[in-house]
């Protein structure tokens, strides 16, 4: 075998390694999370499994228990079909009800234990103007 | 050349001013965000540095098909110093990016394909200055950075589009949200205005250390040449 073809068949066994790594990255990459409606139409494909879902926090479904830092709260993309969510953890600053959130856990008998909780943030901004009197105003009370 | 160290002087002046007056106007005058709160002012830093580096990466694509084209090394100066430029604010946008998602996302850092891809620019432009000290020719060192510029700068429309073709932890555009069929900007004037002065500003910013690196860019070459007339 000479040496050239050796190089041939070791670079085209690399370029398949990374192929197949990229392809796999890929995926992981570009779908960051999953949706409740994919995971409950398909329970069996999400067991036994780390993965992410992404979804609003249903309004009236929050329990915060500061004593035992323990959130529990039910994500859903339609107010129909909902996943239950316990969270042992401190609730992020940005948390609220109808926020949308991304969480990464497992399914447990029907309800995804979060290991990490992250807030996904909209690309809406707002000022309301009876929230903030005067700018200076609050800037010195931020300094004091 | 001389043109060029006159318009150095005067960015020299307005540059920094316009963008202490953007600082007054962000931190004084602006209105706190109703959601984010304090924690919002660091878009007028992130969003004007994406700015910075798509126009300094499209600058280092632009004129690396010029050189490759017309092979004037005056092109592959420019080039070198806007990729320079635009590494360096890449690494802001990275750094106010992950200062903006700790308070607000709950991490500093997901590997989803916003923040992927945005690594990948910068890890792509940091292997062009890598390249660009393992050659030893001048033209050929030229010749190769063209080429990955090119091909570098192609990792832009992606990480641009990436909120939009896949789904992220990062948010969709602000700017160029598309609200009944017409792109109309998700913020309120208030907020807004600030955000399109600081991105002039940046870009003034980024005129003078465009030309101020391109001079001395032009004077090492030269200075070199002679150099190596006189040991011949």
């Amino acid at each position: 075998m000479k040496t050239r073809h050796k190089f041939v068949i070791g670079g085209a066994a690399i370029f398949v390694v990374l192929a197949a790594l990229s392809v796999q990255g890929l995926q992981e990459m570009t779908v960051y999370f999953y949706t409740p409606q994919e995971v409950l139409a398909a329970p069996t494909n999400f067991q036994e499994k780390t993965i992410r879902i992404g979804a609003l926090v249903q309004p009236g479904t929050v329990e915060w228990d500061a004593r035992s830092i323990r959130l529990a709260f039910h994500i859903t993309e339609d107010s129909i079909r909902s996943i239950p969510v316990i969270y042992e953890g401190v609730k992020p600053d940005m948390f609220r009800e109808g926020q949308g959130v991304v969480v990464e856990g497992r399914m447990e008998n029907g309800i995804f234990e979060a290991q990490q909780l992250l807030v996904k943030h909209s690309e809406e901004y707002k000022v309301d103007h009876n929230q903030v009197a005067s700018k200076v105003d609050y800037y010195k009370s931020v300094i004091q | 050349m001389d043109s060029a160290a006159r318009w150095t002087a005067r960015l020299e002046i307005i540059a920094p001013l316009t963008l202490f007056a953007c600082g007054l106007w962000v931190f004084v005058f602006t209105p706190t965000e109703t959601e984010q709160g304090f924690v919002q002012k660091i878009m007028y830093i992130h969003v004007p540095s994406v700015v910075v580096t798509y126009l300094a990466f499209f600058v280092t694509f632009a004129l690396g098909i010029a050189y490759l084209w017309k092979r004037l090394l005056v092109f592959d100066r420019i080039a070198k110093v806007s990729a320079e430029i635009g590494l360096i604010f890449c690494a802001m946008v990275l750094f106010s990016g992950a200062i903006w998602g700790r308070p607000t996302w709950g991490t500093y850092w997901v590997w989803d394909a916003r923040l992927t891809t945005t690594l990948l620019l910068f890890l792509i432009f940091l292997g062009y200055f890598l390249l660009r000290l393992s050659v030893q020719d001048r033209e050929k060192e030229a010749r190769f950075a063209s080429v990955l510029g090119i091909v570098g700068f192609l990792d832009i429309p992606i990480v641009h589009k990436s909120v939009e073709w896949w789904r992220t932890l990062h948010q969709p555009s602000t700017l160029f949200k598309v609200q009944e069929g017409a792109a109309k900007p998700a913020m309120p004037a208030e907020l807004l205005y600030p955000l399109l002065a600081s991105m002039f500003a940046m870009l003034l910013f980024y005129g003078y250390l465009l030309l101020l690196r391109w001079q001395m860019e032009e004077n090492q070459d030269q200075l070199h040449e002679e150099l190596a007339q006189r040991v011949i």
